[in-house]
């Protein structure tokens, strides 16, 4: 239960709102690179944080990320003509570069081109690469941190893959289900034994025999570890842990060799959100059919309406639900595919959901710390200018992890390596 | 007879799920307080729960773990417990149980395994949600997770006491 005054201060992220400053304290990924793939290709409509932007590649391959309406009269620039180092908008020709100057107003006598457009500047962020992801930060220049260095971003090429996806909910309702061990093992119970990119793994059977975990939630520098355990053979536990990076960061716990998956739940505005979902493996290139897998939307992934970013099962088709395949028990909820899985049922919670009348019990303590967290983030950003969790560089580099413990260890302090990144070492993983 | 195989109208539907169509969620009040045990297993967690005794709380009871209640036999089995009530009366554990929907036992470094087990073992029996939340100080704690981590369904390692009024707000204690 939270009162109405917190969900609206964990929910609200447009400029100048308290968790909207939270999170231009951060790179956030904006857009997948393919989107702009090429110099001077089609200029895309960015939606974050409650701001209407554009971004593009201009001739010279910068990327830029800018104030979607043109100063002029406000048209779109997504109609503009992105040529010779700059967009242009199809209205009047006013022409501007990746960082929002306007560098041409050709109605105007050529002589006074640079006096008046020195005096015109659109609102930019900066946007970069790294990895398959272009990364914007929203916040002041005078703090804009390192880039990031998640392990997904950085490991080379054709070892991850990322996809994106359209959720129609807030954010937070998104991410705490990232969070949400407890639901594992009823909503997803299905696709341990079908999906090409979880079974097989000697994890999987204590999942399947333990559908009672235990958890165990421990802070980090950046977030949270949550850990999942269910019993193993001879005094043993197996123990899935979950790491969070605040603000929108979250990683699933590893299954045998399959590439590993996680989340970053980013806010379009607050009754929408990208899910942006990611897979890699630390050791080894991706196999060709484990790509193909992700593409044909197995795993964190999904399926599209042809040409969108919108899942192709969707509140409009009531995600295809499947009685028969529920009945049969393939899938535990009827609908097909984890991402969908858990999308249906957050955004049947409503685009915000009313956190006043819910009722939160013991297994939901890691999204209660969650909360928790956030709120004295942005209590300490907004009274002391302090710098929250998740942008110093050294907190993206944590890992998930699936291990067998002896029941008396503490997971943290025996998992401690295994939950931090190690270029080039495969993830601990049953 | 008429089958509906898609939705007519469309609240009917998965689109329903819109801001305005929240508006007509049924609005209804808990039926029940919900009974809340919180109990402190140390001295240093004694103190954090007096002082949290003093907030305002949905009826939840703040205790303090005393000392095991021996069976008889002389097995040296702990049958019960007594705890310390706020306002200083001893009772019994399994009095404290009864009823109750969520214990949430509060420990520092200083905790006894064996006042957790007690604990543990009474909600176990009882099927009652357990929460432990252990908070850090200067000692390590190890000793007190790995005495609550057999027996509370969640366990909660935390750095700051501050943080332990929300958790229990938001489980409405
Ligand atoms: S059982 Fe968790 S939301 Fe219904
Ligand atoms: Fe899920």
């Amino acid at each position: 239960m939270l009162q109405h005054k917190i969900n609206e201060l964990l929910t609200q992220t447009g400029p100048g709102t308290p968790m909207g400053a939270l999170f231009r304290q951060y790179w956030l990924p904006a857009l997948l690179a393919e989107e702009l793939p090429e110099n001077d290709s089609s200029p895309v409509r960015v939606k974050l944080l409650s701001e209407r932007l554009i971004a593009f590649r201009d001739s010279e391959g910068r990327y830029g990320l800018i104030d979607e309406f043109c100063a002029h009269r406000g048209v779109s620039l997504w109609f503009g003509r992105n040529e010779e180092s700059g967009l242009r908008c199809t209205y009047h020709g006013w022409k501007y570069d990746v960082t929002g100057q306007c560098v041409e107003v050709p109605s105007e006598p050529d002589e006074r081109q640079s006096s008046l457009c020195r005096k015109i500047k659109l609102k930019s962020y900066p946007l970069v690469k790294v990895g398959d992801v272009l990364w914007a930060y929203l916040g002041d220049p005078a703090t804009t941190p390192d880039l990031p260095e998640w392990e997904f971003a950085r490991v080379p090429a054709d070892q991850t893959y990322t996809s994106k996806r359209w959720q129609e909910c807030n954010w937070l309702q998104a991410l705490e289900g990232g969070i949400d061990s407890s639901h594992v093992s009823w909503l997803h119970s299905g696709g341990l034994k079908s999906d090409p990119l979880f079974k097989g793994a000697q994890g999987n059977k204590y999942n399947l025999a333990d559908k009672k975990p235990f958890f165990e939630v421990v802070e980090g520098d950046g977030g949270l570890f949550i850990g999942a355990r269910r019993t193993a053979e001879d005094g043993h536990y197996y123990w899935r842990i979950t790491p969070w990076v605040l603000p929108n960061f979250t990683m699933i716990p590893p299954r045998g060799d399959h590439p590993i998956h996680g989340h970053f739940w980013v806010p379009i505005d607050d009754e929408n959100c990208w899910v942006f979902s990611f897979d890699y493996h630390a050791a080894r290139p991706l196999k060709a059919e484990e790509l193909q897998a992700m593409k044909d939307g197995h795993g964190v992934h999904n399926e599209y309406v042809p040409g969108t970013f919108r899942p192709l099962q969707n509140k409009d088709n009531d995600y295809l639900m499947d009685r028969e395949a529920q009945r049969r028990g393939d899938t535990y909820s009827g609908v097909k595919g984890i991402a969908m899985q858990d999308a249906s049922l957050q955004e049947s919670m409503g685009p915000i959901v009313d956190r006043t009348k819910e009722k939160l019990v013991s297994t939901d303590s890691g999204i209660i710390m969650a909360r928790q967290k956030l709120l004295k983030a942005v209590d300490a950003l907004r009274d002391g200018g302090v710098r929250p969790p998740g942008v110093d560089t050294e907190h993206h580099k944590v890992r998930s992890a699936s291990v067998v413990l002896p029941a008396d260890q503490p997971f943290i302090d025996s998992s401690r390596e295994a939950l931090t990144v190690r270029p080039g070492m495969p993830h601990a993983s049953v | 007879m008429i089958m509906q195989r898609q939705p007519t109208l469309l609240n009917g539907c998965a689109m329903a799920a819109t801001a305005a169509e929240a508006r007509f969620r049924i609005d209804h009040p808990e039926p029940k307080a919900r009974n809340s045990r919180i109990i402190a297993l140390d001295e240093h967690a004694a103190a954090i729960v007096r002082r949290l005794g003093h907030q305002q709380w949905r009826g939840g009871h703040f205790l303090v773990f005393d000392d095991a209640v021996l069976a008889g036999g002389g097995n040296g089995l702990a049958a019960d417990a007594t705890l310390r009530a706020s306002d200083g009366s001893v009772v019994l554990l399994s009095d404290e149980l009864d009823g109750a929907d969520v214990v949430v036992v509060i420990a520092t470094a200083q905790a006894s395994a064996t006042a957790a087990s007690i604990i543990g073992d009474a909600c176990a029996l009882r099927r009652i949600m357990s929460a432990g939340l252990v908070v850090t100080g200067a000692a390590p704690v190890d000793d007190a997770v790995s005495a609550l981590r057999p027996n509370a369904m969640v366990l909660l390692v935390l750095a700051d006491e501050n943080d332990i009024p929300p958790i229990l707000t938001a489980l409405r204690v």
